[in-house]
């Protein structure tokens, strides 16, 4: 069994890791006090084909898979979380429904776009009553003629207002519930009726923008219904459950920022006249950092492994999402701890971290509804249902 | 144009210590890659052919492992890769490198042009580009900044005399580039995942380039390696300014830290 | 006493020829002179000093080379500078470096004279050719030496040039082939004085260059060229300026020592306050991570915030008129007194 990456992914995360250092690092602290998106940053991915890793490179992507996206998100991840929010909402949900359930029309019309960076792409399925309880949505989609008319809002959109593609999930059916009467639409933002309602304020990630998108009459021609129609759920479903893992991967390349960033410090730091790294209850919180990450890391590359060759994963992807917030979380509250009133300060990466890292156990599914879905699968095989 | 690229693999200097004080260099973290002043190279050439087409041809003479750094230049843009490696290669000095590398040039059919890094960032002797082009008998240009293409030559902005000199060479010729003067591109992603299976690296070796011990006998002996004094740390410098200044401009001078 | 013994062999040695021609041996030490303005480089200066103590050491003599017709005239400053004799090709032709032309006349006179050991100042010229030169004579060329001696035992030439950075050395030599090529690392020397008295032999010769062309035009041999701005992270020289240097004008020093060194300006919080440095400038732990060559600390204290932000510098030099502020116990130099007086001293050091 080699666990070893290919040659070619080797040599690509040291062009990503160059690429972080040099193109995303000095913009990091700047986007977050500033509250701005790093649109320079995501002209220069696109332009080096990191705006559509997974994707193959016959629809513009860069033909790196999973496997390749993790290790992007990881690198992304361990520089900058805002920058990777932004390539990951983009990448791993938008474009890649579109990639998993899109006729080759529309694969060859959207997906090209987005997986080259000449359009970015945003997920639209959260609304105001509808979080967790995603089935809850209200906007509708009424067919007239050969268009559907979408009316509805939805909220917390990440790259909601400069997305110039949007898969949105609407209802089509009311009386037939989750399975049957809701549908994936891709809606060109463009479209009159389309507008973009406020910003989120936001703790963390505020590198990325996050935005009430409001549908007021807005005629989607019905070649642009995503997947099955009435099969919306499974649609956006299908795309969460791959999106999981790079989170994951963004939450892994977190952590190890936040542990290399401790023991450089704790190297450096003297106290009591020695480095303070050798003080017991310091460097065993660095210690069980270093543990857990190792273990994400099995998991997270393990997963895309399993995406790749087309195995079935959900059950790793949710364990990806799930333990890796929670590892970037741990790491990060000691990495605050270990610096002491330095990492408290908004002049250092670690406060900005702090805030950064609290998202990922709540999007893209809470981590309540990945312990959902982890145990469904759990018992599933033996014929118990899990009810969520 | 047909540009040959010099390419060296050396060990990644981030994960190299050495101790002054131990008189030891230790190796943390044995790595390879493609040295900054190979890539420097790269950049030069790969920006004339942006300007006016060109086909790069990366060449490096290294261990098996050097593939990954052809690959890498491939990567970048270059349009063929080859490798030479000898076991007979191993022991080799400047001058048997140089040997070796017009070998491989000629066997190519010339060039219009090779670029080189001014040195190498390990042991660099910076001597390569201008034995290259005495032996090639091709024009040389060495320690440059800037590069064009014009029909029949090439303009360069040179170091020269403290400052700076234009020069035009006529082709074919022979370039070492200044690391700092070309900062190198980043490859696009997609052609990093077909680098290992667009292009073939072909490899040679000494009966290929039909060079024999003799040719391949090294005229250098290695004599030694030594350290530099461990700095000194927290060395008071005191009195009147301008005696500590001169004191403190002298002790730099001798570190080497000021020109 | 009756010296008259002595007499007839100094008789003997008047007219002699100075170069001992032992047939098939190679013998002596030249040195390829370099000259502008009139002038012979300091680097060319310094190996005449090095070339003159090799050869009093293993008994043979200095040859001093010169080619062109304007650098002709400085003959006799090779030789008070310790040639015993200087060959001058001084055709107007060799006035311009050509890789080529200087090649060839100076494989030509090597093949005519046999030196032992060839130097050059490792100048933009002698980087340039002397690999060229080493390769058509077929010979080994230890490039950028910061120290050259002779193994006495073997009668060679030892080189030793910096590797990794400049963090270890390397010695070699070149035990067979002929002549033992080094280039010479200019300011790694000392500089011999001139001894007006010494006298050595000037011979002009012949600079055969048919079938030899240069093929480079000199566009402009001063051209201006505007160098990239570095970013502060990737700076070789960093000059820090905090709140010890009291005002704008203080400050002012600062900068004039980082343009006097080719490096960039940065500074603490502090300075950042004082409005003497824009944000991005500002090196610690909330600002810049800086791994430069050289560290200037100037009137900054320098606690472990700042020391942070430095860790990873070659050398740090601080200045500070406070012998205990942090700084001053982590730098490699620390100054002791106010940067304020330090800084102009600096300066007219260098420019001397």
């Amino acid at each position: 069994m080699d666990f070893s990456f290919p040659k070619e992914y080797q040599l690509f995360r040291r062009m990503v890791r160059d690429f972080a250092e040099n193109e995303v690092k000095p913009l990091a602290k700047a986007v977050d006090r500033e509250h701005r998106v790093p649109f320079e940053t995501v002209k220069k991915a696109a332009a080096l084909g990191l705006m559509g890793v997974p994707f193959p490179q016959k629809y513009g992507g860069m033909g790196g898979g999973e496997m390749g996206y993790c290790i992007m998100m990881e690198e992304l991840g361990r520089i900058c979380t805002s920058t990777a929010t932004v390539i990951g909402a983009h990448t791993g949900i938008a474009a890649m429904s579109i990639y998993l359930d899109g006729t080759e029309e529309q694969k060859q019309k959207f997906l090209v776009p987005l997986a080259s960076g000449r359009l970015i792409g945003a997920f639209g399925l959260t609304e105001a009553q509808a979080g967790s309880d995603a089935a809850a949505i209200k906007t509708t989609a009424v067919r007239d003629g050969n268009h559907f008319v979408l009316n509805g809002a939805k909220v917390f959109i990440t790259n909601g207002d400069i997305a110039g593609i949007m898969t949105a999930m609407a209802v089509t059916d009311p009386s037939l519930g989750a399975y049957g009467g809701i549908t994936a639409f891709i809606v060109e933002t463009d479209t009159p009726g389309f507008s973009i309602g406020s910003l989120e304020n936001k703790m963390g990630i505020r590198g990325s923008s996050t935005a009430e998108c409001v549908f007021q009459d807005v005629r989607v021609p019905k070649e642009n219904v995503l997947g099955q129609f009435g099969a919306g759920f499974l649609t956006f479903m299908k795309s969460l459950d791959i999106g999981r893992a790079s989170l994951g991967a963004a939450c892994l390349g977190g952590a190890q920022a936040a542990m290399e960033g401790c023991m450089e410090w704790t190297m450096a730091r003297e106290q009591f006249g020695v480095p303070v790294a050798t003080k017991q209850s310091v460097y065993f919180m660095i210690a069980d950092m270093a543990a857990e990450i190792e273990a994400l890391r099995s998991i997270i590359y393990r997963t895309a492994w399993l995406i790749d060759t087309h195995q079935p994963h959900i059950k790793e992807a949710a364990i990806c999402k799930l333990y890796g917030s929670e590892v970037a979380s741990r790491c990060i509250h000691k990495a605050v701890q270990i610096h002491g009133a330095l990492g408290y300060s908004r002049d250092y990466w670690v406060e900005r971290a702090y805030r950064d890292a609290r998202i990922a156990e709540i999007f893209e599914g809470t981590n309540e509804i990945q312990r959902i879905v982890l145990a469904s699968n759990l018992f599933r095989p033996y014929g118990l249902r899990i009810p969520s | 144009m047909k540009i040959i690229v010099l390419i060296k693999q050396v060990l990644d200097p981030a994960g190299i210590l050495i101790r002054r004080d131990k008189e030891k260099m230790f190796i943390n973290r044995e790595e390879y890659i493609v040295g900054p002043d190979s890539k420097a190279a790269l950049e030069a050439a790969l920006q004339l052919k942006d300007a006016g087409g060109a086909e790069v041809i990366a060449l490096s003479l290294g261990k098996p492992r050097a593939d990954d750094a052809l690959r890498e230049a491939l990567a970048m843009g270059c349009d063929a890769a080859y490798l030479l490696n000898d076991e007979a290669f191993a022991a080799a000095d400047v001058p048997v490198t140089a040997t070796v590398l017009a070998a491989a040039i000629q066997k190519l059919g010339g060039a219009d042009l090779v670029v080189a890094g001014r040195e190498s960032g390990d042991t660099g002797a910076g001597q390569i580009g201008s034995r290259l082009a005495e032996a090639l008998s091709y024009a040389q240009v060495t320690d440059i900044h800037a590069l064009t293409g014009v029909p029949g030559a090439i303009q360069a902005t040179r170091r020269w005399g403290g400052g700076y000199a234009a020069v035009q060479a006529l082709l074919p010729a022979v370039v070492t580039v200044a690391p700092e003067a070309f900062p190198a591109r980043y490859a696009h992603g997609a052609r990093i995942m077909n680098a290992y299976r667009e292009w073939q690296v072909t490899t040679w070796n000494a009966s290929d380039l039909g060079l024999n011990d003799a040719a391949l006998k090294p005229l250098l002996v290695f004599r030694g390696e030594s350290f530099p004094q461990p700095l000194p740390v927290g060395e008071q410098v005191k009195g009147a300014p301008a005696s500590a200044a001169h004191e403190l401009i002298t002790a730099l001078k001798l570190q080497k830290a000021i020109g | 006493m009756d010296f008259g013994y002595l007499d007839s062999w100094i008789e003997e040695q008047v007219g002699k020829e100075v170069v001992e021609q032992t047939g098939t041996g190679y013998r002596n030490i030249w040195v390829v002179a370099e000259a502008s303005n009139g002038a012979l480089a300091p680097g060319t200066v310094q190996a005449m000093g090095q070339a003159r103590d090799m050869a009093d050491s293993i008994g043979v003599y200095v040859f001093g080379v010169l080619l062109g017709a304007q650098a002709a005239p400085l003959a006799q400053q090779l030789i008070a500078y310790g040639a015993d004799k200087v060959l001058v090709a001084g055709t107007p032709v060799l006035d311009e470096y050509q890789p080529e032309t200087y090649s060839r006349v100076l494989a030509d006179l090597v093949g005519q004279y046999r030196p032992e050991i060839l130097l050059l100042a490792a100048t933009a010229l002698g980087n340039d050719l002397a690999p060229r030169l080493a390769q058509r004579l077929n010979t080994g060329l230890i490039s950028h030496c910061v120290k050259v001696e002779i193994d006495m035992s073997e009668r060679l030439l030892l080189g030793t040039f910096r590797i990794l950075g400049g963090e270890m050395f390397n010695t070699l030599a070149c035990p067979e082939a002929r002549p033992q090529m080094a280039t010479l690392q200019p300011g790694y020397f000392r500089t011999p004085s001139q001894d007006a008295y010494r006298s050595g032999e000037v011979q002009e010769v012949e600079a055969d260059l048919s079938g030899t062309a240069g093929r480079l035009t000199w566009l402009n041999l001063d051209a201006a060229f505007d160098k990239p701005a570095v970013p502060l992270r990737k700076a070789r020289i960093v000059v820090s300026a905090g709140r010890g240097l009291g005002n704008a004008e203080g400050f002012a020093l600062a900068e004039q020592l980082a343009a006097a060194l080719g490096g960039v300006v940065a500074g603490t919080r502090g300075a950042l306050d004082e409005g003497w440095i824009a944000e991005e400038q500002v090196v610690g732990i909330g600002g810049e991570t800086v791994a430069p060559d050289l560290y200037i600390a100037c009137g900054l204290s320098g606690d472990i915030h700042h020391y942070f932000g430095i860790r990873n510098s070659k050398l740090v030099v601080a200045i500070n008129a406070d012998e205990k502020a942090p700084i001053m116990k982590v730098a490699n130099y620390a100054v002791v007194g106010d940067a304020r007086q330090i800084l102009p001293a600096m300066l007219q050091a260098l420019t001397r």
